[in-house]
């Protein structure tokens, strides 16, 4: 029900404004990390930090051109986090529709006093 | 781990009843029990609420012959407009999340709003907003 491991490092990546411009930047195509790193006012250091952590979080794969470390994007890991928003959704949605029923049942019950809110049905 | 993680859910709900009331059913043990953390082929076993800030909940539902634990911790508690507490499913996940509850009076019933951030405690201070929406934007731009 809860974010698995996987999902941990999916969600912990997509957490940070510098990491999601890095995949936009290589959801256009891939890049070689002195370019993705050229638009941002940090260190290389500080972009090859991130980008770490969106090769941990398999966002990110890279492969060795020469001396040039050349970065694609991986957008699987991205459905299965899309699907755990939507099952944690799926699953308050069900329980704030029993309480609604609940309610609705009680107010249709005997004679609730503190029915002056629930004026509809 | 040393970065902050946000995944966030936030569900939104109109009720017929009034504001109190709505607020009240997270708290009261008897009208909790029957919804909160229930499950349609479960069984709600136990039902443990300390409805004060610092007070903590218990919600044991047995599915499958399974008892599953749901609990956390009142972080505040403010009647009948905002309710903040800490959630875990231990059996699923050692991660500590907080769910948020909103509920604003209208001229009948009441809006509510939920959120559920899968938040590390400490970092519970800091959200990235509508990151679900520019991971589905990224993704559809695929």
């Amino acid at each position: 029900m809860l974010a698995q491991p996987d999902l941990d490092h999916t969600l912990t990546a997509l957490a940070d404004p510098t990491r999601r411009a890095i995949l936009r930047r290589l959801s256009r195509g891939e890049a070689r990390v002195t370019e993705l790193a050229a638009p941002f006012d940090m260190s290389l250091n500080a972009v090859s930090k991130h980008i770490r952590m969106l090769e941990r979080a398999r966002l990110v794969t890279r492969r060795r051109s020469g001396r040039e470390h050349i970065l694609t994007f991986d957008p699987a890991p991205l459905g299965a986090a899309s699907a755990w928003i939507e099952e944690q959704r799926t699953m308050w949605t069900k329980q704030l529709d029993a309480l609604d029923a609940l309610l609705i049942a009680e107010d249709r019950g005997a004679g609730n006093p503190e029915m002056q809110g629930s004026s509809d049905d | 781990m040393t970065d902050d993680t946000c995944a966030q859910v936030q569900v939104r709900r109109r009720f017929t009843a009034s504001a109190e009331r709505v607020f009240d059913a997270w708290l009261d043990p008897k009208t909790a029990g029957r919804w909160l953390f229930a499950t349609p082929t479960g069984k709600m076993m136990r039902v443990e609420i300390d409805a004060r800030v610092g007070g903590g909940f218990r919600f044991t539902d047995r599915r499958e012959g399974e008892d599953i634990d749901h609990i956390g911790r009142y972080e505040l508690i403010d009647r009948p407009r905002r309710l903040v507490f800490s959630f875990t499913v231990p059996k699923f996940s050692a991660q500590a999340t907080r769910v948020t509850i909103d509920i604003a009076a209208q001229e009948t019933g009441c809006e509510l709003t939920l959120t559920h951030e899968g938040v590390l405690p400490d970092y519970t201070e800091r959200t990235v907003g509508g990151w679900t929406m520019i991971l589905l934007g990224l993704a559809a731009s695929l």
